[in-house]
């Protein structure tokens, strides 16, 4: 596919935050020209307005009113940038009324909601106005979709990025401090809580939020429940003999629930070429074989599978390996984003729009054309890169400009003022 | 040393009225002043400004075709590099257009005032985005030479800025056009003001002076003069470089003029000037800087319009300078005479800049202008810090919420 304008619009906050990095990341390395708006820079402020005491009905219009200056950012940037498409991730903070005014002005917009339908049920307000939406469940949800006047609804998983989930080699001191014979990382919900004291005599660290007033499991929790960044998550699955991925309920009497979706966790183990033991999803048989992923379907075969694997690494191993072959060849983010890119093409008549040839950086003499090819390559551009999109590669940089960088932006502002 | 740049991109006009900023810049102690114009200016730069360093760009054009856009490209490439190399210690960019922006680019690690560019973010100094806010006060205004001017607080006093106007003997120069055709007079109107005054001045020669664009209207002018008139008319529309003109204008007994480069230049060199301001010109804002000019303001309730927008009302405020009476009031200059909607304007300085003074007293803004000009010069210098309920409406409107929340201490600004 041809490169596209994409401007990706991030969640303030939360598990689709890192999500919405990768696949900025993915996009570029496809060789897609990718703007990210950065609604974290916004969230401190946001919760400022929490911290004021006021009546709730104040604070909900301040929340609001601070909600739709985001959404009016987000909307001023797709007027400069121009975007091909604008890729947002669950809870991006455009509100409707953006979605509408973009829809309005004929901008292309995705939403990759990847959340559990069933338990944020808030999409039945937005995925209308969304052009594209892209879930990681499959049916009903897609019917449900349609039924909303969401023709466009797109089964796209979740992936891995390999340039940073990947077999790391740690110091002593960090297989120390990360590695266990068994670890979790993740969040406390309410089935892990329980499943999970059945595995306390074992060499167990936990990892993650949202575990405190737990006493049984309070011992095993790690860094006293902080937040663990991406990165250290990456040295923990590497330090981990077996990692457990149980997939998150709410509710506790279902242990080992057998849903659909698969999470994050288990392509990003996977990645790193650890070995994994995950809970059976519905949806994992056509995204691995038997024999790339070691499961279970119960509490009882869980502990079993335990006491095989931690005294058989070759076969640790075996799995480790077969799943990291899988997700490198289908699971990544970059071929997730093709996968949209590609759906987006098919559904949406006349996307991505056919922009005029430009000559402005052809048949240069050629001391010019090789300090722009320079120039390109710096900015990790395509060659025959258009105009435009180098004009937009060179105003994202920092700082004060070369004489190169500067008449590339001059001249497209003196194309504007003396257009024939 | 301090080493400053003015980026003054636009038209001739402007590049004189840049003028009291430069000489501000110029009487620092152990400066050096640089300016960056358009290439079409630079011969005309130096010769007006011999004291700086003039540098040149590919700022104005006319197509984009490919091979002008290599040659824009290829051109300013070197130009840029040449201006990096200065190490200059303050950036003066004066005009709010894109491609002011984009030079800014260049200096994102130096001060620069006016329009400046961070991190691929345009962004306006307080000053010229106080401007902006009053342009709903056009017709209490401020010169657009003490405006530039108005990023130093040092600026230079104003009476030493250009010299005194005093007619120089050598005949009457006539501007036939200015780049705004609706500021500029009809031929027919223009003949017969330059036939009155030429007669009752007894002038020994009379110049008509423009572009190569402009020679047939010179052609014109010349027809529709009496007889003993032409004979003494000289047609230089095209005809002079910039080293010609100037010659020619300083060599002048007056100058009759719409807006123009040229009435800027005249005055910059002493020579007296008599200008006709209508439609979107206003010569508050862009009056002749300097004693000894004369302004003839046409005074209708639409003006100053916009030059970009069509008139509504079939230019009317042209027609003052058609009624009957008007010629006689060139010679006699009397109130009596004055035909309707025209308001004859002297200049003058207050503590800011630039005024104009009508004779009689009928300019029915000047109380409100007083005002207008008080909070400005407070706003620049802190001196003579005072408040008054007079001025409240106009504070109101030049001072925004972000202002208040964001903006730091009189001077520091500017500094």
């Amino acid at each position: 596919m041809k490169q596209l304008r994409i401007l990706v619009v991030l969640p303030l906050y939360g598990g689709s935050l890192p999500i919405g990095r990768y696949v900025a990341t993915a996009l570029a390395q496809e060789g897609h020209l990718v703007e990210v708006f950065e609604a974290p820079e916004f969230n401190g402020a946001y919760n400022a307005l929490s911290d004021l005491k006021v009546t709730t009905d104040r604070l909900s219009y301040l929340q609001n009113s601070f909600l739709n200056v985001i959404s009016q950012s987000i909307l001023a940037k797709v007027d400069t940038f121009e975007p091909d498409m604008v890729l947002a991730l669950a809870q991006a903070p455009l509100n409707q009324q953006a979605l509408k005014r973009l829809r309005r002005d004929g901008v292309t917009t995705a939403m990759w909601f990847v959340e559990d339908y069933k338990l944020f049920t808030y999409w039945k307000a937005f995925a209308p106005l969304y052009d594209i939406f892209a879930v990681i469940q499959q049916q009903p949800f897609i019917d449900e979709l349609k039924n909303i006047g969401q023709p466009n609804g797109l089964y796209l998983p979740l992936a891995a990025q390999p340039d940073f989930h990947k077999p790391i080699s740690l110091t002593s001191t960090e297989q120390r401090k990360f590695g266990s014979t068994i670890s979790f990382m993740g969040a406390g919900y309410p089935n892990r809580r329980i499943a999970f004291r059945k595995l306390v005599n074992h060499d167990f660290k936990i990892w993650g939020t949202e575990w405190d007033g737990d006493h049984v499991l309070e011992p095993l929790v790690q860094l006293n429940g902080a937040r663990v960044s991406p990165e250290e998550c990456v040295k923990i699955f590497n330090a981990t003999k077996i990692n457990l991925n149980l997939h998150s309920s709410v509710q506790a009497q279902n242990l080992v629930t057998g849903g659909d979706f698969i999470n994050p966790r288990t392509f990003e183990l996977a990645a790193c070429g650890a070995f994994q033991l995950v809970d059976k999803r519905s949806l994992m048989d056509e995204a691995f074989n038997d024999d790339e992923l070691a499961t279970f379907n119960s509490m009882d075969e869980l502990l079993e599978r335990i006491d095989y694997f931690k005294d058989n690494p070759d076969e640790r191993e075996h799995y480790a390996s077969k799943a990291r072959k899988r997700v490198l060849e289908d699971h990544t983010y970059q071929s997730r984003m093709r996968t949209l890119l590609q759906f987006a093409e098919q559904v949406m008549e006349g996307w991505p729009q056919r922009k005029n040839a430009d000559t402005v950086l052809s048949d240069l003499p050629e001391h010019l054309a090789s300090e722009v090819t320079a120039l390109t390559d710096r900015l990790g551009l395509p060659r025959d890169v258009a105009f435009k999109d180098l004009v937009w590669a060179v105003r994202q940089q920092q700082g004060a400009l070369s004489e190169l960088d500067t008449a590339i932006l001059f001249l497209d502002e003196w194309k504007k003022l003396y257009s024939n | 040393m301090k080493r400053y740049l003015i980026i003054q991109l636009a038209r001739f006009g402007d590049l004189i009225q840049t003028k009291r900023l430069v000489k501000s810049l110029l009487s620092r102690k152990g400066s050096e002043v640089h300016l960056c114009v358009d290439h079409s200016l630079a011969a005309l730069a130096r010769i007006v400004y011999p004291e700086t360093k003039v540098h040149s760009i590919a700022a104005h054009g006319k197509e984009n075709s490919g091979h002008v856009l290599k040659e824009v490209l290829q051109d300013n490439i070197s130009s840029f590099q040449t201006l990096r190399e200065q190490s200059f210690s303050e950036v003066f960019n004066l005009n709010f257009s894109p491609i002011n922006f984009r030079v800014a680019g260049l200096f994102s690690d130096l001060p620069v005032h006016g329009y400046s560019w961070e991190n691929g973010q345009e962004k306006i100094d307080t000053w010229p985005a106080m401007a902006m806010r009053w342009s709903r006060y056009r017709r209490l205004g401020i010169n657009l030479m003490d405006f530039w001017a108005g990023y130093c607080p040092d600026m230079i006093s104003p009476p030493t800025v250009n010299p005194e106007a005093t007619p120089k003997g050598g005949g009457i120069g006539v501007v036939l056009s200015g780049r705004e055709s609706r500021r500029s007079l009809p031929v027919e109107t223009l003949a017969r003001i330059v036939t009155t005054k030429a007669s009752s001045m007894k002038a020994p020669a009379i110049y008509l002076l423009g572009s190569t664009t402009e020679a047939d209207v010179g052609k014109k002018v010349v027809k529709s003069l009496p007889r003993h008139l032409q004979d003494k008319t000289v047609n230089l529309a095209g005809k002079t470089d910039w080293k010609g003109l100037v010659e020619i204008v300083a060599d002048l007994n007056l100058l009759i003029t719409p807006d123009t480069g040229t009435m800027h230049l005249a005055a910059h060199l002493g020579t007296p000037t008599l200008a006709f301001f209508l439609s979107s010109a206003w010569c508050f804002e862009t009056g002749p800087y300097g004693i000894g000019h004369t302004v003839y303001q046409a005074d209708t309730s639409c003006l100053p319009c916009l030059e970009s927008e069509p008139c509504p009302y079939d230019v009317k405020c042209l027609n003052c300078f058609n009624e009957p009476e008007f010629q006689r009031f060139l010679v006699t200059e009397k109130a009596a005479h004055a035909p309707d909607n025209l308001l004859t304007f002297n200049s003058s300085f207050d503590e800011l800049g630039l005024v104009f003074e009508s004779t009689p007293d009928e300019d029915s803004y000047a109380g409100d202008r007083k005002i207008f000009r008080s909070i400005i010069h407070q706003f620049l210098t802190g001196q003579n810090v005072h408040a008054s309920e007079a001025e409240t409406p106009f504070i109101r409107k030049l001072y925004l919420d972000k202002d208040w929340s964001t903006l730091v201490p009189f001077g520091t600004i500017m500094g």
